[in-house]
């Protein structure tokens, strides 16, 4: 890592200095933002809550008398005439990670202080979101159309409602409220606050493009929780 | 910052005059100081009474503020105790107390305390004021968020009182909350009682979540220039490891109550196995209530260290400075922190070695639990080290520090007896659990915090508490608690049950009724004792004598600001830069006794200073 | 005074207190002496540990106090000392740790002679239920549970049937003979614990936990729960008798089976129809 260079700081050859390195003063993690890593932490500490929903599942799963439904069954979509299994979860999962690849888009352009390319994809990447939800809203009314509740399922055990819907529920939550973050990201890249540096309306803190790579962080790590949901809930 | 790395020297204290020839804040190489890396802080001051005091940024007010609002909660848990000692020891007196509001109190007390009033006390009152002090920064790096966590743990602490008024009055389930009982009938505020705690646990968290990404930022990356992670006072490396701890464990209670509520208002069963009560098969079934409590222990017992960690960190730093001499093996003790922080969350299934659960995990989690003894003792035999060839000034902050190491090391051994599978079996359960983590948890980390209000008083307010109303609310209250919770291990030798509204007249309880009645006359006169302390406080700050710049002669960077009490950003205009680390107590050769974290090495170059 | 010396009292009064106590566990009933050993061997080493720790405490505040003028040692660290200090506690620990792994093994894992006991467990009351001839307890499930049939017993488990049903909070057992205590609730959590048996272990409900002990000591004792299980915990009492082999066989004689209880519920339902008839 010795060629690594921040201004203002040199790092140090081999472990002994990568122990210095990280002891040395004023900051652990050379050059990197606060609220960069803000977000890293916070992640770290959604990490474990999403890690709790999922142990918890895989408990409750696995101990529960009655049988598991079958998910591709469940999940099943009726298309032209034949059951496509795992089919919504399919284009979902897409949508989701393409947003991905916008914001990450979103976040270059941002850096390269191009306001408008960077506001018409931190727009698609909400956009992105937005279907997401949507179609997550289709699949949960399916469901409950199909007598799935949070209470009681028609097809096994009661605890995959319960788990479902509030597992999905809740990273439903994240991808809104990252939406709606979006939205006014997008908003104040176009009114040029990042160019300007104009202070946050609540915080007062200078705006910085930075702040765009941020939400970024945030919307990455909600695409790589899905992943997991994906997993657990769809594939096993 | 500016750029300028000649900016060397920028604070002289009163050490500063070198002992031989050099001149006083020469600027020579040896004084060299890497030029900052971060932009000097951008700061919102506050103009009107609101944004001062009220939605205030700047940390130190919050910190005030979360005291506050935590002394206040304690105070009600500290009522709470009172009216279960009065039950258990003179029941005839308490006749106005049925035994739902006996296991309320019990419950209530419990939650109060240790999330509520010592969780809140130390990250959010402690860190709060001290780390952007004592790291040598402006103010916690993100205040607007610093701000709303405050009052998202004011919201949740209106909530949690409001379960006192809701129909079925607060929960009743123990502070543990263990479903299935916490959510049914035959648990008194099994309603709106459990809903309200569990949403106030959650606000809670996301509160602190806010505060706790501050303190960490704060400590990770802005630390003043100088101001290695090994020059940091033990304060802050125990604040700040708690802070970690609390961002990994609290998602496992947040989770827990989530799920808990989901169960009592939508029906779910998550934790809720086919239940038979009062004659009907209830609608759940198929939940696991083992789950709910390796939740709430996976966060419960990390708990118990963030409460630990922070109280260790303080006194390591009270002791230092009040022995005159240097924290014994400083590496040791960061390191201690560290590691009893990241084994603190492999250990939590001893508290559930009679809960049911596989009883192979007994094996792991013994064996783990008593790893963790050895960090532990580490850092009691390095205090009374640290004590040794001293030069103790045995004023009030050093009872208090000598009354926790009595305390701790107590509690830490009962800790042992609980941590060891097989002589928890007997004594899980009993009040001798109760004597334990009481003395361990409960007086310990009192102590710790009294005595950090006895030392830090003259830095918030600029005025010293009076030392002689000091000594006699130390005494009170040391012997006191100690007279309470000593004797009460032997009730749970006894095999007297916890949670026990009312004895009957077993036949060897009978025996216990006058140790009863002694330990709840005690309870009431160290609660009553506390009562020194906020009349001291109030006449302290009218009348107490002007503490000036540095009473202590401590070297750490708090006492060090322009003004005492510090001003909003701290530092004047200029940050102050660290040459060494906070420890330099009594070094041979110095002029004084201390030297200050900021006095350059070209200060006391006649000096056999060892670690800088 | 010198606070040193107060400190000093507290740790004298603390050993005389221990030492003097009237307050001490009841005389163990059960083959579990060995944790009673267990905790006198933490009790001298810990205990030792506390003494030690805060007698040198009370030495320094003594000898160090502050002085105009002394200088206090400048050492930041003792390596050597540090490391004695650290293999002197781990072999400590470890020392504690060891027999406290070797009791826990011999409790999980249950001699082979043992008679098995169902405890059920509800809000707020205890009933046991004893394998008939046998010596297996027949299946159950809590559905089953109704006046007819109090256990729940599954209806078409041939072990069930001669099953002896206590359907009341005393139980008697045999002396010096192990018994598997198999625990079960029906609604919340609760735990089967008798103090001088040492021994205890949760009541959950939807899953049967256990534990073993072997009574040695004829007499009565009393049953208190351990887990918290609502307002009714502090009342939730029970009583065991430990009586020598004839005593236990007399008293399991007049004990009812699951088929007398049918039977005798078939002769009410059956004596209802006929006067129905009438
Ligand atoms: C002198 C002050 C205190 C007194 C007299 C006191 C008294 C009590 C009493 C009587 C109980 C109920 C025991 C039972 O029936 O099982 C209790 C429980 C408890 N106390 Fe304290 N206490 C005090 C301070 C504290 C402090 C500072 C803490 C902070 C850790 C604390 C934490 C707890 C907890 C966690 C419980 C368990 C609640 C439960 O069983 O759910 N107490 N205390
Ligand atoms: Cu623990
Ligand atoms: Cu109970």
């Amino acid at each position: 890592m010795s060629d690594l260079k921040i201004e203002g700081y040199e790092f140090k050859p081999g472990y002994r200095g990568m122990a210095e390195d990280t002891g040395s003063a004023q900051t652990m993690f050379k050059g990197v933002h606060w609220g960069k890593a803000m977000m890293w932490i916070f992640l770290l500490s959604d990490t474990f809550i999403f890690s709790c929903f999922l142990i918890s599942y895989m408990k409750g799963r696995g101990s529960t008398p009655v049988e598991w439904p079958n998910p591709s069954e469940v999940f099943a979509l009726h298309v032209g005439g034949v059951d496509v299994p795992l089919l919504l979860i399919a284009i979902m999962t897409f949508v989701l990670i393409t947003s991905s690849g916008t914001m990450a888009l979103a976040v270059k352009y941002g850096y390269e202080k191009n306001r408008k390319m960077c506001g018409w994809l931190i727009l698609a990447t909400a956009i992105g979101g937005l279907t997401f939800v949507g179609m997550q809203a289709f699949e949960w009314s399916k469901l409950i159309h199909e007598g799935v509740r949070p209470w009681e399922n028609p097809f096994g055990a009661k605890q995959f409602g319960s788990f479902f819907f509030m597992i999905t529920g809740f990273h439903g939550t994240h991808v809104s409220i990252g939406v709606i973050f979006l939205f006014i990201y997008a908003y104040k890249t176009f009114a040029g606050h990042y160019d300007e540096r104009k202070r946050g309306w609540f915080t007062s803190i200078k705006g910085d493009y930075v702040e765009i790579e941020i939400l970024g962080l945030y919307w990455h790590f909600v695409d790589l929780v899905w992943v997991f949901i994906f997993a657990f809930f769809y594939l096993w | 910052m500016s750029e300028d790395n000649n900016d060397k020297i920028i604070i002289q204290s009163q050490s500063s005059e070198s002992i031989s020839g050099g001149g006083s804040g020469s600027t020579t190489d040896i004084d060299y100081v890497r030029p900052a890396e971060v932009g000097d802080q951008d700061l919102y001051h506050g103009h009107s009474f609101i944004t001062k005091w009220v939605f205030c940024q700047d940390a130190k007010v919050i910190g005030v503020q979360y005291f506050l609002l935590a002394t206040f909660t304690g105070i009600i848990g500290l009522i709470l105790s009172w009216l279960m000692r009065l039950q258990l020891g003179f029941p005839e007196l308490a006749s106005f107390m049925t035994a739902e509001h006996y296991y309320q109190f019990v419950t209530m007390h419990g939650m109060i305390m240790v999330v509520y009033f010592l969780t809140a006390l130390f990250l959010g009152g402690f860190g709060n004021f001290l780390i952007p002090l004592m790291v040598g920064a402006r103010d916690m790096v993100f205040p607007y968020l610093n701000m709303v966590s405050f009052w998202m743990f004011f919201i949740a602490v209106v909530v949690l009182l409001a379960s006192f008024f809701v129909p079925g009055g607060p929960t009743g389930s123990g502070w543990t909350l263990y479903p299935p009982q916490s959510i049914l009938e035959g648990t008194p505020g099994s309603g709106m009682g459990i809903l309200l705690m569990c949403l106030s646990l959650i606000l809670f968290v996301a509160g602190f979540t806010m505060g706790g990404l501050n303190y960490l930022i704060t400590v990770l990356q802005a630390r003043t220039r100088g101001m290695t992670l090994m020059r940091m006072p033990l304060t802050v490396w125990g604040i700040f490891t708690a802070t970690v701890l609390a961002m990994l464990a609290f998602p496992a209670l947040l989770v827990g109550s989530l799920m808990m509520s989901l169960d009592k208002i939508l029906g779910t069963s998550f934790f809720m196995p086919t239940i038979l009560q009062a004659g009907e098969v209830l609608e759940y079934g198929g939940g696991s209530p083992i789950l709910f409590q390796h939740l709430f222990w996976f966060f419960g017992h990390p708990e118990v260290y963030i409460v630990a960690l922070p109280a260790f960190g303080i006194i390591s730093d009270l002791i230092s400075v009040h022995s005159r001499k240097n924290i014994f093996g400083y590496r040791m003790m960061v390191w201690a922190i560290v590691v009893i922080g990241g084994l603190s969350f492999f250990v939590w299934a001893h508290h559930m070695y009679v809960s049911g659960m596989n009883p192979w995990f007994g094996f792991f989690f013994a064996t783990t639990t008593l790893i963790i003894a050895v960090p532990t003792a580490m850092k009691v035999y390095n205090w009374v080290l640290t004590l040794w060839r001293g030069n103790i000034r045995l004023n009030t902050v050093m009872l208090w520090c000598l009354g926790f190491i009595v305390t701790f090391v107590n509690g830490g051994i009962t800790g042992i007896f609980l941590g060891n599978v097989t002589v928890d079996v007997p004594l899980s359960d009993t009040y001798f659990v109760i004597a334990h983590f009481h003395m361990v948890m409960g007086i310990a980390p009192l102590m710790v915090i009294m005595g950090a209000v006895y030392h830090w008083f003259p830095l918030v307010t600029g005025r010293m508490l009076s030392e002689k109303l000091g000594k006699w609310h130390f005494w009170f209250t040391f012997l006191g608690a100690y007279s309470i919770y000593f004797p009460m291990h032997y009730l749970g030798f006894i095999g007297v049950p916890r949670r026990y509204f009312e004895m009957y007249d077993s036949p060897y309880v009978t025996s216990a009724v006058g140790m009863n009645e002694f330990i709840s006359t005690a309870a009431f006169i160290v609660g009553a004792a506390q009562f020194i302390l906020i009349y001291n406080i109030i006449k302290s700050l009218k009348t107490g004598k002007p503490a000036g710049k540095n009473p202590w002669q401590a070297n750490s960077l708090e006492w060090l600001t322009p003004s005492v009490p510090p001003e909003h950003g701290n530092w004047g205009d200029r940050l102050p830069v660290v040459h060494r680390w906070p420890y330099d107590y009594s070094v041979p050769g110095a002029k004084e006794d201390f030297i200050t974290q900021t006095t350059p090495p070209s200060d006391v170059t006649n000096s056999e200073v060892e670690k800088t | 005074m010198h606070p040193g010396i107060i400190f000093f009292l507290v740790i004298l009064g603390s050993v005389l207190f221990h030492i003097f106590t009237p307050w001490y566990w009841t005389d163990v009933a059960s083959n579990w002496g060995s944790m009673d050993d267990t905790i006198t061997l933490t009790f001298w080493v810990g205990g030792g540990v506390f003494i030690a720790v805060c007698l040198f405490m009370v030495y320094c505040v003594f000898k160090f106090s502050y002085k105009e003028g002394r200088r206090a040692e400048y050492k930041p660290e003792d390596k050597k000392l540090e490391k004695i200090l650290t293999w002197a506690t781990t072999l400590g620990v470890a020392a504690l740790l060891a027999p406290g792994l070797i009791v826990w093994n011999q409790y999980i894992n249950v001699p082979k002679n043992a008679i098995h006991i169902d405890v059920m467990a509800w809000q707020w009351g205890w009933q046991y239920r004893l394998p008939g001839e046998d010596g297996k307890l027949g299946s159950t499930k809590i559905k089953n549970i109704n006046d007819n049939n109090p256990f729940g017993i599954i209806l078409e488990d041939p072990n069930g049937k001669d099953d002896i049903l206590i359907q009341s909070d005393v139980i008697h057992l045999k002396n010096n003979r192990p018994v598997k205590i198999l625990l079960r609730s029906v609604d919340v959590l609760h735990n089967w614990y008798v103090p001088q048996f040492r021994a205890k272990m949760d009541a959950v409900p939807g899953v049967v936990t256990y534990y073993w002990f072997e009574p040695n000591k004829a007499g009565e004792y009393e049953v208190l729960c351990a887990e918290y299980c609502g307002v009714g915990h502090y009342g939730m009492r029970g009583r065991v008798f430990v009586k020598n082999e004839e005593d236990y066989k007399n008293w399991l004689q007049e004990q009812e089976t699951f088929s007398d209880l049918i039977a005798k519920q078939e002769e009410i339902e059956f004596s209802k129809t006929k006067l129905a008839k009438k």
